[in-house]
């Protein structure tokens, strides 16, 4: 056993807990069968398989064995053509309408758009935690390879919190009021990892000075603390079973901007410190800018654009990426009215045909409300758009729209 | 929080309030009928009230010892459909009559517990401060109180006062006693619930904007806060109702009703008086049981269908 | 628990108990033209009676002496003398019908908070499942009916009809007991169609209340939050819901109090039980004025005591109130 107390960790000095494969909580595991014959078998074989791979190293310092059906060689979390659908007495909602988007070990993936965009669900959707009238129709979320889709309720129970976690906006809600805030830290630790109240509790201890929160506090109600704290909490809870993903959904939202910092910087140093691998949900572009490195720009259920984020915010090729960052007032430029993206987002429940954005777009052409554009990828960037279509001879190709606005309305393949 | 529904808002000079008022209660009836429940209770309670305003239309005059038209407690039969009492009187004839002086006696202490509890209410949320404290401590103290056993201690009192067999404006005294009791008893958690109302709504600004011109307390308290708490009031006015019924039926059954005019409360207190669960005189006490389950459940389905189309929860789903 | 928060709750009740015996002394002193009208009009009260009581009361003293007076002799446990029962001290008379009304009473709102509480939650944890359409739509209809009328459906199907139980009172008159447990037996006996009756009104109640209370409190957002943690809805429901579920029961169980003795007192009536209800209803008739006073200044005191003892229990469930 290694002797930090986070496979990922470069700190020295935190003891490791006395983990026994038995006590791990099967959740799932009992029908996933996938070769294998227990914990210490998978453990050995993640980590003689891993040495050279990429993300590699990573992996082979997990403490915790690996879901049994994990591939070492797939990247962390793939998610193919994912469609989640509300069913509502007015009709059927299309809140996540064709959503794909990768996120490799370490990475730091934001999601931006605008409210009812469909974020939240996208992120909800990979844990499928999401309301009785939602369903996941179409697509696959491979997590280290394993397909979750088809997971039923009792076999996601395994990758809740122990593989994906998620902090929530608003922690004053997010936290159960009447119970102390240490008590729901150890919850998860104890009754998912199968360790002893005591030792659960000196984690959980472990885990609230690491998110900075002095560890008698942890005997607090949530009301007893300030929102940023609450939010470190809930970090400090999110990362109690040693997860390769942590969603943050609008984790600053509530915050003042000098706390939002802070709570920003935390997150850097944790994913430093513990090689985490996070997506950020966010519509603050700000936060992205800063956190993040690759950044996914939703509108309307779909993904408009996606990259390296400072590929995209540097020139944005989608419309709406450009508008989105126009609206942004710039501290250095003049003054000037902030720009308004006019219309208002559709109504999922009767999408327009072709680009949902289109009815919108400045740079709207007659293809874009008949034909849904299909993604094109250049420099590293996806983007959704018919201005940006492949060539005959196989290249990415730009049209120039007739009325370009904006930094940069061409873009090169 | 304006009040869409009922077509409610600060009055705006013109027609344009008339036909915006109009619209909107168009809108809260089509809204409210979406509820099979209430539209239900809504039946009900009109059928129940036209039995109140016209028993004679159904079954004739009430019978009394004189005009008593059967044998003693006899059960159902072709001319009896429900039997007959102990002093030979038609029971369904007793029922439809009851109905007037059930519904009338909850009309009239519901006007009295809504009128005092939105008077405290507003008033106490308007003006805050010590008033506020004052007032509130003065209604906690009512809530705390087991108002039925006030009433019951309360009655007897009065009636001693001022006589039994005098009448107030056609009413017997002993009615008007019941009447005044339920509604000095009940008024408590009505002035809570609209004074936290009137509270929020003093929050908005545009009761400060009527200030800044200039407008006094009490017409503040009329043109603004009334309006927007009226939505409230009006699906509380519902349960209370209910409440006073049931009620009066308690206190009518532990003696404090009118024989002469019986009210369903006053009629399952002759039965219990007779014995008749004893007896197995069923007949005696399903009408008026049934008609006041009726009733309150009708008040009660009407009340949170109003209370769903009227003060609807947002939650946001994300 | 914050010594402050009990502390308030202690003067708050000490303080309204103060407030019932000063209504007490109002009600029956400062109606115009009583006491001594109403002590002409009562056919019980003799003529050493009426002068006993006018010395008592000191009725030619300035009003706020006798108000002194009046709450010296109440805080001493001198309730005055029973009209009816002649010379009997009023103490003497709500003693004897105490506790038939606190066993039925008590009993029945036990196991409607155990039953009622458990259905109401169960309900609203299986939305739309049958338990919970059938159990929403039987409470409705239940809710709506007065204590007494489910009592008498009681009397006349178990009772009567069946006769399965007694119809009357609380022992069976004249019988003799060679044990102990033979008088138990017998009061058990006739205790259980009203205890029924009452428990059958409030579960009703009970249940709408916490099934409505489970629905909001599983569409918040610490729920999703232990959903997201992996934990069982076994325990989600255990930890999480039911905790925050219960607030708002205790607020109802202890504002209900109040209500319930009303149909207590009629339940005592259906089914002849020798309690406090139908010593009231008699004193009503009777116009015993003093066993009246006792009696709501005793019912009184005990909501006010009930609701102190739900505000700590409450200030035990929620750690936001102790602050």
């Amino acid at each position: 056993m290694s002797d930090r107390a986070f496979p990922h960790s470069t700190e020295p000095g935190l003891t490791p807990p006395d983990i026994r494969p038995e006590d791990l909580d099967r959740g799932g595991e009992i029908g996933d069968e996938a070769g294998g014959e227990g914990g210490a078998d998978a453990t050995s074989i993640s980590r003689a398989a891993l040495a050279a791979e990429p993300g590699g190293p990573l992996l082979a310092r997990r403490q915790w064995p690996l879901p049994k059906q994990a591939d070492p060689n797939a990247p962390l979390l793939e998610v193919t053509n994912l469609r989640t659908h509300f069913t509502l007495e007015s009709g059927v909602v299309k809140a996540v309408d064709g959503v794909s988007f990768r996120l490799d070990h370490g990475e730091a993936l934001g999601i931006a758009g605008e409210s009812g965009c469909g974020k939240t669900t996208t992120a909800l959707s990979l844990v499928q935690i999401l309301p009785a009238n939602a369903t996941i129709v179409e697509g696959s979320i491979r997590l280290m390879g394993i397909d979750l889709v088809p997971k039923t309720e009792n076999q996601m129970r395994r990758y809740r919190w122990r593989e994906i976690s998620i902090v929530f906006q608003g922690a004053m809600n997010a936290l159960n009021p009447v119970r102390r805030v240490v008590d729901q830290i150890a919850e998860p630790i104890e009754v998912r990892l199968g360790q002893s109240q005591k030792a659960s509790h000196k984690r959980a201890g472990d885990l609230l000075e690491l998110v900075g929160i002095p560890r008698k506090r942890g005997r607090a109600y949530p009301h007893e603390l300030s929102g940023g704290m609450r939010q470190r909490a809930m970090i400090a809870m999110a990362l109690a079973c040693d997860p390769a993903i942590v969603i943050g959904d609008e984790p600053t939202t509530a915050l003042d901007v000098m706390v939002q910092a802070q709570i920003l910087e935390l997150l850097e140093e944790l994913r430093r410190k513990l090689g985490l691998s996070l997506v950020l949900i966010t519509h603050d572009l700000s936060v992205i800018a800063e956190t993040c490195d690759r950044v996914l720009i939703m509108y309307a259920g779909r993904v408009a654009e996606e990259g390296p984020v400072e590929e995209v915010f540097r020139r944005p090729r989608h419309p709406y990426t450009q508008k989105l960052l126009a609206a942004f007032p710039n501290i250095a430029t003049d003054r000037r009215t902030l720009e308004v993206i006019p219309g208002s987002p559709p109504d999922l429940r009767n999408p327009p045909p072709g680009c949902r954005f289109a009815p919108r777009c400045f740079a709207a052409m007659a293809v874009c409300s008949e034909v849904v554009p299909t993604e094109t990828s250049f420099a590293g960037v996806r983007v959704a758009c018919h201005l940006y279509h492949v060539g005959d001879d196989g290249r990415p190709v730009t049209t120039a729209p007739a009325n370009a606005v904006g930094p940069t309305a061409v873009g090169v393949g | 929080m304006t009040a869409p529904a009922t077509g409610l808002s600060t009055p705006t000079p013109g027609s344009a309030t008339r036909r915006s008022w109009i619209q909107g209660q168009r809108a809260f009836w089509r809204q409210f009928a979406r509820h099979r429940d209430g539209v239900l209770g809504i039946a009900v309670l009109l059928f129940f009230t036209v039995m109140a305003i016209a028993p004679q239309l159904f079954v004739g005059p009430l019978e009394t010892v004189t005009t008593a038209s059967g044998g003693t407690l006899e059960p159902p039969s072709a001319t009896h459909i429900f039997g007959t009492d102990e002093l030979g009187r038609d029971i369904l004839n007793l029922t439809i009559h009851g109905a007037r002086v059930s519904m009338v006696i909850g009309l009239l202490a519901t006007i009295i517990t809504i009128f005092l509890g939105a008077l405290i209410g507003i008033t106490s949320g308007f003006f805050g401060g010590r008033i506020d404290a004052f007032l509130m401590r003065i209604t906690d103290f009512f809530l705390v109180l087991p108002t039925f056993v006030l009433a019951l201690v309360l009655a007897p009192i009065i009636l001693d006062i001022v006589g039994e067999s005098s009448q107030v404006a056609g009413i017997r005294m002993t009615l008007v006693v019941i009447i005044i009791v339920i509604g000095i008893t009940s008024w408590a958690s009505t002035a809570r619930i609209i004074r936290s109302q009137a509270l929020s709504v003093k929050e908005r600004m545009f009761v400060d904007r009527a200030r800044v011109i200039g407008s006094g307390g009490g017409h503040i308290m009329r043109r603004h806060i009334l309006p927007n708490v009226l939505n409230l009031i009006v699906a509380n006015t519902v349960l209370v109702f209910a409440g006073a019924i049931l009620t009066e039926t308690l206190l009518a059954f532990v003696g404090l009703g009118d024989p002469f005019a019986p009210s369903w409360g006053q009629i399952l207190s002759s039965a219990e008086e007779q014995g008749a669960p004893t007896l197995g005189a069923w007949w005696y006490i399903v009408p008026p049981a049934t008609c006041i389950v009726l009733v309150v459940l009708s008040f009660t389905l009407v009340g949170g269908a109003l209370d769903a189309v009227l003060n609807p929860r947002l939650r946001t789903r994300r | 628990m914050g010594s402050r928060y009990l502390l308030n709750k202690i003067i708050q009740a000490i303080g309204t108990v103060f407030l019932i015996i000063v209504l007490n002394f109002v009600l029956f002193r400062m109606m115009p033209g009583s006491p001594d009208r109403v002590l002409l009009r009562n056919p019980n009260v003799t003529a050493d009676i009426r002068e006993a009581a006018r010395e008592r009361w000191g009725l030619d003293q300035p009003m706020p002496v006798q108000l002194v007076r009046y709450i010296g002799a109440t805080l001493q446990g001198d309730l005055g003398y029973s009209f009816k029962y002649q010379g009997l001290p009023v103490t003497e008379v709500l003693a004897g019908r105490l506790w038939p009304t606190l066993i039925l009473f008590g009993l029945g709102e036990l196991i409607a908070i155990v039953f009622g509480l458990a259905l109401g939650a169960y309900s609203g944890w299986k939305r739309g499942g049958t338990v919970d359409y059938i159990g929403n739509g039987t409470s409705l209809i239940i809710y709506s009916m007065p204590y007494f009328v489910i009592g008498m459906f009681m009397l006349g199907i178990f009772a009567t009809g069946l006769g399965w139980f007694p119809t009357n009172g609380m022992f069976e008159v004249g019988r003799q007991y060679e044990t102990a447990w033979q008088q138990v037996g017998d009061f058990a006996w006739h205790l259980f169609l009203p205890v029924l009756t009452v428990a059958i009104g409030l579960i009703g109640q009970y249940s709408i209340l916490m099934r409505s209370s489970v629905i909001d409190t599983l569409g918040e957002d610490y729920v999703t939050t232990a959903r997201a943690k992996g934990l069982t809805d076994g325990d989600v429901l255990r930890a999480h819901a039911l905790p925050n579920a219960l607030l708002p029961a205790v607020t109802l169980i202890a504002i209900n109090l109040g209500f319930v003795i009303g149909g207590a007192i009629t339940v005592e009536v259906v089914f002849n039980w020798p309690g406090l209800g139908t010593l009231t209803v008699d004193a009503v008739a009777a116009r015993d004025y003093p066993v009246l006073q006792g009696i709501f200044l005793l019912l009184s005191i005990s909501v006010v005591a009930a609701n102190f003892v739900a505000d700590i229990v409450y200030g035990r469930l929620d750690p936001r109130v102790r602050a």
